[in-house]
């Protein structure tokens, strides 16, 4: 392994103090000069006519500075995908889900908008619903949009030979699985500042995850010559994918923006975000797998329906991201993924952490040790007979450049003490699962390039301008990290700005865990530029070549005689007053694929891999699950800061117990009854243990250090994990999320009594216990029923 | 949001040492208060049900949830914010073990998390044990870190017998 100076460290983040002291300034800080407050009026129906809208009232309002309707919006529908566009701005004569935009208003505060809101007359002729995506791809199923059904994107996608590969299969298993409608619940609901300037420039500020993607969704909007939007994204409170595509807050404070002259704030309530703020997309999971006697997967099939709610998101891309893992992982030769992303009445989804993988991997993770348990073989054992490998392709064509999936799984079952499974006491259970995700973002937008400029100034100090979107993660302290260990400086000599549109080259965004891996890689580009540069300007001095020259503790020296050098911030200042020469310069990272990907096994540039396993204890008397124990052990090639990435896997892992066992926004009739966090409960701190996470490492080539992303991964195999020791604790199988204590209690109450679930009738052979590389040797029957 | 102020009432209290006599409406929230007159914008508005601790402040050394307190009802009292805890630029051992531990993400939770911490620390004994320091902190929601790097800063803390000075 190589020693590195700063990479690799777990140094403090360059935003932590502000944020520790209250100095941080969020959006919902923000005052601007003049800035007027916007509320919008939404729909208080699931599906239904607009026959009258009157905002007369409202506008008469003392206070009020503004009223729009659909009729001072451009007549252009969006969505994220344009082709699939299907919204506008404001509803014109049709709503579709309870929270659908019907008016706005701008006043001088608050509760004088609130009150214009309530002035707005608004009659509806109620329309027939669709909540259940079953239902609504159904052709008599009242339709949604104009299409020829409800269904607004599909994806088919088969390699090999599905149906050689279950006829070659001795098992088959069909399952379905239903997972959960779950929200984000960043603690800073959305918000966005608007200001249009009287030269055409429309300046915005918003908590945004993809700035540069926002910049060009508000020019279709709102039909903008191209280049007029700037957009300034400040620290954000939270997002996980909520923050990802614009929400129609921005253009509609635009437009109040505009009509007033001035600028215009609108904040999301609690009750509106947990409404109205798109959730993570519910799946059904129909998932058929073929194994051989062996364990070995020959064949695997996966239908998914997918509820997108009343418009079109980042559905198509959570539902083929999902795909595209599911054909690549385990190996599987022949492979088919259909999806379905179906309409109904409901507030839309979006993408959560994940995108798509964590909904398909608890389905796919929750049938293997349905199979493993039917042959007979441990569930470890039978995920490391199928683990993928370094250098070996998918049927898809997928090749994970680097892949410890196998190592990632002993060491996990190790750290949990797996053997322990057939000694544990009653309630009690251990349950793991794998994942493959993206270390790197994806292609599958043409683009996964980015850029980063660096200037050392005249007293050696580093400002790095980075792209990237800090989102509490730590990004613009990994791009630091980065660019000081390549100019042999401590963290504290770099700065790094961004933050605005007008300063940084287009850039997708913070998320599919791309950030470390792509905008690294510029980062890295841009410092050993300047590195060559100071190596040049100073090589006369020392009376060296310049690529003899070392950049090392702050001083930069002739290779092997450390005396024979000078510091950085002398060198620094000799190039600007000697040489007259500024040290500013450009690192491009090029993702060549990007606008040439060809299909599905292109799409991820690198894979990273990950086991969790978990010690659940369940109360027999109500089903209430407490998870005693979690391991984490995750691939993330080289860990650029492993503080801050086991921060990535500790909160991802907590959300992925709220995920597993409590989280869900209940919807009656298609509204929403558990709309604050006082009834949407979330992972506390007894909820969730001190987790054992193992960041592993094996240097990915392609990533700056070997670095991989993990921003998404740690919330992907855990509640699969969770509902494997559930069953293993109780023998009840339970394949919707979440696994609430009503819904084990009564799982537990319907299966048989005898023999119940204790081990003395399960696993066999655990594969070797405290040194679980050996393999089971398989032998031993299954007494469960399935 | 600042309400009507014509029905206001007097308010004397002490904001983070500071002596202040303010008017306000009897309906103002403590929060509003401090973010919208006073601009101190640390304590964040998060659930508006006291139920998530983003908004968590010191009244008389108490840790209350400032979006469903009413400002009238702090008269008298001696008001402590996240802006008044680091001491001529010496950050409190909070603060530090905050950052040093990583237990920042995103930052919104932070401020009120500090705060239930400086609370912590004054009513449980130094070797507390962690099942403790998990109940105390029981309402303050973090999204972001799944705790564990919260729990290992407080602890911290806890054990060099710190009471909250920020010495």
């Amino acid at each position: 392994m190589t020693e590195y100076a700063v990479v690799g460290r777990r140094l403090p983040k360059l935003d932590a103090v502000a944020k520790t002291t209250g100095e941080t300034v969020y959006l919902g800080d923000m005052k601007l000069p003049g800035m007027l407050h916007g509320k919008v009026l939404r729909s208080p129906l699931p599906h239904a006519r607009i026959a009258r809208l009157d905002t007369a009232a409202a506008a008469r309002l003392p206070g009020v500075r503004a009223v729009i309707t659909a009729a001072d919006t451009p007549r252009v529908k969006f969505s994220f995908v344009e082709a699939l566009a299907d919204k506008y701005l404001l509803c014109t004569d049709r709503v579709r889900f309870i929270g659908d935009e019907v008016a706005a208003v701008a006043a001088i505060d608050e509760a004088t908008a609130l009150q214009a809101l309530d002035l707005i007359e608004v009659e509806y002729d109620e329309l027939p619903c669709v909540f259940d995506p079953e239902a609504a791809m159904q052709p008599e199923a009242a339709r949604l949009h104009n299409g020829a059904s409800n269904v607004a994107w599909e994806v088919h996608q088969e390699f090999g030979d599905l149906e050689r590969g279950f006829a070659e299969a001795d098992e088959v298993f069909e399952d379905r699985y239903e997972t959960s409608r779950v929200c984000h619940c960043c603690l800073e609901t959305q918000a966005v500042i608007a200001q249009a300037h009287q030269g055409g420039r429309l300046e915005v500020w918003a908590a945004t995850q993809a700035p540069h993607t926002l910049k060009h969704e508000l020019d279709r909007l709102l039909q903008l010559p191209p280049g007029s939007v700037r957009v300034h994204y400040p620290p954000i409170g939270g997002s996980f994918g909520n923050r990802l595509v614009a929400d129609m807050k921005a253009p509609i404070a635009a437009i109040l923006s505009r009509q007033t002259g001035k600028p215009v704030k609108i904040v999301n309530s609690r009750t509106e975000e947990f409404e109205t703020a798109r959730t993570r997309y519910p799946y059904l999971v129909t998932m058929k797998t073929g194994v051989r006697r062996d364990g070995r997967i020959v064949a695997r099939a996966a239908r998914v329906i997918c509820d997108n709610g009343a418009y079109n998101d980042k559905g198509p891309s959570t539902v083929a991201s999902a795909g595209v893992t599911f054909a690549a992982f385990y190996n599987v030769p022949n492979v088919r993924y259909d999806g379905y992303i179906v309409y109904t009445n409901k507030q839309p989804g979006t993408g959560f952490r994940g995108f798509g993988n964590p909904q398909v991997t608890f389905a796919g993770e929750s049938q293997l040790d349905m199979i493993a348990e039917r042959l007979g073989l441990d569930p470890l054992e039978l995920r490391l007979r199928n683990a993928n490998r370094a250098g070996e392709a998918a049927a898809s064509g997928a090749r994970p450049g680097t892949c410890p999936m196998a190592e990632c799984l002993r060491q996990a079952a190790a750290k949990i003490g797996w053997q322990r499974r057939r000694e544990l006491p009653p309630n009690r259970g251990l349950g793991l699962a794998a994942m493959l995700h993206t270390g790197a973002g994806a292609r599958m937008y043409g683009y996964n390039s980015a850029s980063a400029g660096l200037t050392v100034d005249e007293e050696g100090k580093v400002t790095l301008v980075s792209s990237v979107t800090d989102v509490g993660q730590g990004a613009q302290t990994v791009m630091a990290q980065i660019a000081a260990e390549v100019l042999g400086i401590g963290l504290d000599e770099v700065r790094v700005i961004g933050n605005d549109t007008d300063l940084t080259a287009y850039d997708l965004g913070a998320w599919g865990s791309r950030t470390t891996w792509v905008n690294g890689q510029a980062a890295r580009e841009a410092a050993l530029r300047a590195r060559e540069r100071l190596a040049q300007s100073v090589a006369a001095w020392l009376e060296a070549a310049p690529e003899d020259l070392e950049f090392q503790g702050g001083k930069i020296f002739v290779r092997g005689a450390p005396d024979r050098g000078l510091d950085f911030a002398q060198a620094a200042r000799l190039t600007y007053t000697k040489r007259g020469e500024p040290i500013s310069e450009t690192g491009r990272f090029v993702d060549e694929l990007g606008p040439t990907m060809k299909g599905w096994g292109d799409v991820y540039p690198t894979f990273s891999t990950a086991c969790q396993a978990v010690e659940v204890e369940v109360d027999p008397e109500t089903g209430a699950v407490r998870v005693l124990q979690a391991v984490a052990v995750h691939d993330i090639g080289q860990a650029i800061n492993p503080m801050a990435a086991e921060g990535q896997v500790e909160g991802a892992l907590a959300q992925g117990i709220g995920y597993a066992l409590m989280e869900e926004l209940l919807l009656d009739g298609g509204r929403a009854v558990n709309p604050t966090f006082a009834d949407y409960k979330i992972p506390t701190f007894i909820d969730v243990p001190d987790p054992q996470v193992v960041l592993y490492s094996d240097p990915d080539p392609t990533g700056p250090f070997g670095a991989k992303g993990i921003g998404e991964p740690g919330l992907v195999p855990t509640a699969p994990a969770i509902a494997n020791a559930i069953y293993h604790a109780t023998g009840a199988r339970l394949r919707s999320l979440p696994i609430t204590s009503e819904r084990l209690f009564t799982a537990m109450r319907e299966q048989p009594a005898a023999p119940g679930p204790r081990r003395a009738a399960e696993t066999p052979e655990p594969p070797g216990g405290a040194s679980p590389d050996q393999r089971a040797d398989g032998s031993g029957p299954d007494k469960l029923q399935r | 949001m600042v309400l009507d102020a014509a029905a206001a009432m007097p308010l004397r209290l002490t904001v983070n040492d500071a002596p202040l006599e303010l008017q306000v409406p009897p309906q103002e929230l403590l929060l509003d208060t401090l973010r919208e007159r006073l601009g101190l914008t640390g304590a964040k508005r998060a659930c508006d049900l006291q139920v998530c601790g983003a908004c968590t402040v010191l009244v008389d050394e108490q840790p209350v949830s400032a979006c469903t307190y009413l400002s009238v009802d702090a008269d008298g009292c001696r008001v402590e914010t996240i802006e008044g805890l680091a001491a001529e630029g010496r950050l409190h051992p909070l603060q530090r073990a905050f950052v040093e531990h990583g237990a920042v993400q995103c930052g919104y939770c932070t401020p009120g998390m500090i705060m239930m911490a400086k609370s912590l620390l004054a009513a449980l004994p130094s070797d507390a044990d962690d099942e403790q320091i998990r109940l105390y902190l029981l309402g303050n929601l973090c999204r972001c870190t799944g705790y564990a790097k919260i729990l290992d800063a407080v602890r911290a803390v806890l054990r060099q017998g710190q009471t909250g000075s920020a010495a």
